[in-house]
């Protein structure tokens, strides 16, 4: 047997109080996101790509000298240069000005019509789930209906009766892209709406309002902004898919995808019109997306400890 | 209980679901029965009998099909301005069953017990509304450090008393407890019933306690009814009703219970319950009869005789 | 009796974000065929972690088994590859679970599910495995079996569900069963129904049963013998007499505590145990129990208590029972429980140093 002083068996209860503390840090539940996110490689190249992005969005077409708009016919379909570093186009434009000028547009129609799609989404998504019965299934056959319209005949009406424009392409592209957000957000609140926290708001006299925005909304906060992210290169691929069909912005603006129509023109001969607005379309959309799945992973509660 | 006061009146409290198809849920159909102040009162019966649903329509969570909940002798259900809801919601609150579940993941511990009075408006400022919260803490046993904490931080236990330290902030008379133990660890059991008791006392409140852990129902209660199948059919003083189980069902249940007690366990008999085994006949009416002083039983008239032979 | 099962210093460990949670850590137990050993510990004490380490259930990474054996027939299950466990789990050892839906698969008949492990495992022809289905439904006191086999778990009531996955787990006659909770999510007249049929069908069968629960009273009505777990080790084992009425672990005093008695009328307050069960990321040093524990003497908090054998078949690990230690009294609720057991031993004697 061991040997052990006798004084080691003097009474020694704890205070009660220790039992209670709690050893680890305190952890917020966005933190514990931000420290998952962080583990996955993919995701975090693909934020590393998209800050990328809109840095060379902000700050690209003021590298050069050379103007997105300005025709110079002397020096037409140049190819890559040190003077135009990704050629020149048809008109003598400078491609590398008009690549980031055109991010700016197409990443500003995908956040546009996003948030938009966000904020009428989440909105009717939350009343409907909120409200049930009659309302929830009057605005959800509403949301159905929209669905139903073929969608490229909608553009068409659209950009018929408003004119091309930016304005009628995201209003073109809102129109029916908000329901997603609100499927997504009705389904979560119906999921949210039973849990204990909610009756015990309710017992505690909530009101309405204070229900959705302190419980509901918080807590659906994870599919909203997965959603949301997801949202945003398909807008901007539609963008693209518009502008090839001519129902882009109208010229000399410049987005990716009127940019990658006019370059498949002329593929053969001056490959490089379409190589970067291609590029750069597959390059934000892969972006988005892999962030997208990293949110998702990281927010997924099945995966939490 | 010197003087028995009712605090909460249940008058003939139906509660019925429109599942589709023409179908309906009997949830609670028809229960009668009061509820003194000061006392515990135990509901107990088995999943779907019914009392999760009459504890949440008698706190309004559920519009009552038909029947009349009465707090100091004022109806709670019906036509009510804002303001008076308000105020009767204050004196009814509830503990929930699940302590992972029953706390707002996204909220600090402090807004979460914080909630009541941020609704109500009892704190004036922000250092008041702090002062609360950091005395609720304490009431409960944990203490001012737990408040800038998120609720996955912490254990059942701990959760399940933050969800007391909610209930309590807005000073109500009446507390509901649906199964507030069940999820608990056995050890971690013993803490909130104890802290429950302990608030009964200092506080003066009045419990109803719903629970299907038929042991600690009777620890914790004064008197205790027993439901089946959206129907109470018994209600004695807790200790009355485990000497004397009068119905068949209560018999079958407390039979059913397991005792920490090896040899007990080898010699049980359990009861079973066969709902034709009272044989009622068509047309015969039953009532929640009072078969000795306080004890009552749902029973046709044929049985109240027998009954009341047996028993007295 | 023989042993079926030995497990030897198993330790498992599971790798978060937050460190290393050392969730079982170097637990040992035998069974003997057709016995039942209950046990017993709070959720986080490691005794569900242990019996889906059996079954080779952890997900590895993050869980790992660090340490031990587990020899099931004389064999190490650790060492078996994927593999080896597929043709073991469903044919040597069986499992029933809280939740019967994590375990049926709620797009196959009922009937079907029995059948695939009759097929697959004993190597029945059709037929005649629609027919074992049947009798195995009737068996675990399922009413109309013919009608029920077609059915699908989600047209069974939860007792019945419960029923049908004892009927899958014991399909191949499994030596050994491993019941998580089986009836925690059950009605107690339910729950008295599915007991009393799991002794009837170890009557029969000869299955050894690992039961876990937390429920006493559970234990006390089908165990044969109990291991008690607190913070990934088992602090106390004995026979469900010795167990219930000579418990020689302060844990163990503080279980049996915590419960109100049905018998007595009696409304002093619960000795509950204080506080919560500990991190398993870092445990404390020591002895694991000892900030909640009253009896807690300076060597708790330094040194891990040894295992002291009271009886042939009793153990605890609690330096309460050194020769050196103060005598004390167990709480007013165990000391009415209390026994003399006349198979203990005049003195413990340590059969494991502390570490």
């Amino acid at each position: 047997m061991q040997q052990i002083p006798k004084e080691m068996f003097q009474p020694a209860a704890a205070e009660l109080g220790e039992a209670e503390k709690i050893s680890r840090p305190s952890l917020s539940y966005w933190k514990d996101v931000a420290i998952r996110f962080r583990k996955n490689k993919l995701a975090m190249f693909g934020l590393v790509l998209l800050v990328l992005l809109v840095f060379m969005a902000i700050f690209g077409p003021h590298m050069t000298k050379y103007d997105y708009a300005t025709n110079d016919l002397m020096n037409t379909n140049q190819p890559p240069s040190s003077k135009h570093w990704f050629g020149t186009d048809d008109l003598g434009r400078d491609v590398f000005a008009r690549t980031w000028y055109g991010a700016r547009i197409s990443l500003f129609i995908g956040l546009a019509a996003a948030l938009i799609d966000l904020l009428i989404g989440v909105l009717w998504g939350g009343i409907s789930g909120l409200r049930g019965g009659r309302t929830d299934e009057v605005m959800m056959r509403i949301a159905d209906i929209l669905w139903a319209v073929p969608y490229l005949l909608l553009v068409i009406i659209l950009m018929v009766v408003l004119g091309q424009g930016l304005g009628t392409m995201i209003l073109a592209m809102t129109i029916t892209g908000w329901i997603n957000m609100a499927r997504i957000v009705r389904g979560q609140v119906l999921q949210l709406k039973s849990q204990e926290y909610v009756l015990a708001s309710q017992t505690l006299g909530a009101s309405t309002s204070r229900i959705m925005f302190k419980h509901l909304i918080p807590n659906a906060m994870g599919p909203i902004l997965v959603t949301l992210t997801l949202s945003i290169p398909s807008a901007i691929f539609t963008e693209a898919f518009l502008s090839y069909l001519g129902l882009g912005v109208p010229q000399p603006l410049a987005s990716w995808g009127t940019m990658a129509s006019d370059g498949v023109q002329a593929m053969q001969y001056y490959p490089w019109r379409l190589f970067f607005p291609a590029t750069f379309i597959c390059l934000t959309i892969f972006a988005f997306n892999v962030v997208g799945d990293g949110l998702r992973d990281a927010l997924d509660p099945r995966l939490r400890k | 209980m010197a003087e028995k006061q009712k605090l909460i009146e249940i008058k003939n409290l139906k509660q019925h679901f429109n599942v589709g198809h023409g179908q309906v849920i009997k949830a609670v159909d028809g229960i009668t029965f009061d509820i003194y102040k000061g006392e515990t009162l135990g509901l107990v019966g088995e999943s779907g009998c019914g009392k999760s649903t009459t504890g949440r329509t008698i706190i309004g969570l559920y519009q009552a099909t038909s029947g009349e909940v009465l707090l100091n002798g004022v109806s709670v259900h019906g036509k009510k301005s804002p303001k008076e809801l308000k105020m009767l919601k204050r004196k009814m609150q509830m503990i929930f069953q699940d302590p992972y579940a029953s706390l707002n993941p996204r909220m600090t511990v402090a807004d979460i017990i914080a909630e009541g009075i941020d609704i109500h408006g009892l704190a004036k400022t922000k250092e008041e509304r702090m002062k609360r919260v950091y005395e609720l803490l304490e009431t409960v046993g944990l203490n001012r450090e737990h408040a800038n904490r998120y609720p996955h931080e912490f254990s059942g236990g701990q959760r399940q008393r933050i969800g007391i330290a909610r209930a309590l902030a807005v000073e109500p008379e009446f507390i509901i407890a649906d199964e507030p133990i069940s999820a608990l660890d056995v050890s971690i059991q013993a803490q909130v019933v104890n802290l429950m008791k302990r608030l009964q006392r200092e506080k003066g409140l009045t419990y109803l306690f719903i629970a299907h852990d038929l042991s600690m129902v009777k620890y914790i209660s004064d008197r205790i009814g027993v439901m089946y199948f959206g129907k109470m059919v018994e209600l004695a003083e807790a200790e009355e009703l485990y000497r004397n189980p009068i119905h068949p069902y209560t018999k079958a249940l407390l039979s059913a219970i397991p005792l920490p007690d090896p040899e007990t366990e080898r010699v049980r008999r359990r009861a079973i319950y066969d709902p034709s085994q009272h044989q009622y006949k068509d047309g015969e009416s039953l009532e929640f009869r009072e078969i000795t002083p306080g004890h009552f039983v749902l029973c046709s008239e044929e049985e109240y005789k027998k009954y009341k032979a047996m028993h007295s | 009796m023989k042993k079926l099962l030995e497990v030897k210093n198993l330790e498992v460990s599971f790798q978060t974000y937050g460190g290393e949670v050392q969730a079982v850590r170097g637990v040992s137990f035998h069974l003997n065929r057709g016995e039942t050993l209950a046990i017993v510990g709070e959720s986080g004490s490691g005794k569900s972690v242990t019996s889906q380490t059996i079954m080779r259930l952890i997900p590895t990474p993050p869980g790992r088994i660090k340490n031990g054996q587990i020899l099931f027939d004389g064999e190490d299950l650790v060492k078996k590859t994927d593999k080896e466990m597929e043709a073991i789990r469903g044919k040597d050892i069986g499992m029933i679970f809280q939740d019967p839906m994590t375990s049926l698969n709620p797009t196959m008949k009922v009937g079907h599910q029995i059948m695939e492990v009759l097929t697959k495992h004993l190597k029945m022809d059709k037929s005649a495995a629609k027919e074992r289905a049947i009798e195995l439904l009737r068996l675990v006191g399922i009413p109309m079996p013919e009608k029920r086999v077609t059915q699908y778990p989600h047209e069974f009531s939860g007792g019945m569900r419960q029923r049908a996955m004892i009927a899958v787990a014991l399909a191949s006659n499994p030596k050994l069963l491993i019941a998580d909770e089986p009836t925690t999510a059950l009605d107690v007249t339910i729950q008295a129904q599915i007991l009393e049929l799991m002794k009837e069908l170890q009557k029969k069968t000869n299955t050894s049963i690992i039961f876990i629960t937390h429920d006493l009273g559970v234990v006390a009505n089908v165990a044969d013998r109990v291991a008690v777990m607190y913070a990934g080790k088992i602090v106390e084992m004995g026979t469900v007499d010795e167990v219930f009425y000579d418990p020689k672990h302060p844990y163990t005093w503080g279980l049996l505590a915590s419960m109100p008695s049905l018998d007595s009328d009696d409304k002093s307050e619960l000795a509950a145990i204080p506080g919560t069960p500990p991190d398993l990321t870092n445990p404390p040093k020591g002895d694991a129990f000892a900030p909640r524990n009253p009896y807690a003497m300076k060597i708790d908090f330094e040194l891990e208590p040894p295992l002291f054998q009271i009886s042939d078949t009793h153990y605890a690990a609690t330096w309460l029972l050194h020769p050196d230690a103060p005598k004390v009294e167990p709480p007013e609720a165990v000391k009415k429980r209390l026994r003399k057991l006349s198979s203990n031993y005049p003195q413990p004697v340590i059969v494991k140093e502390s570490e």
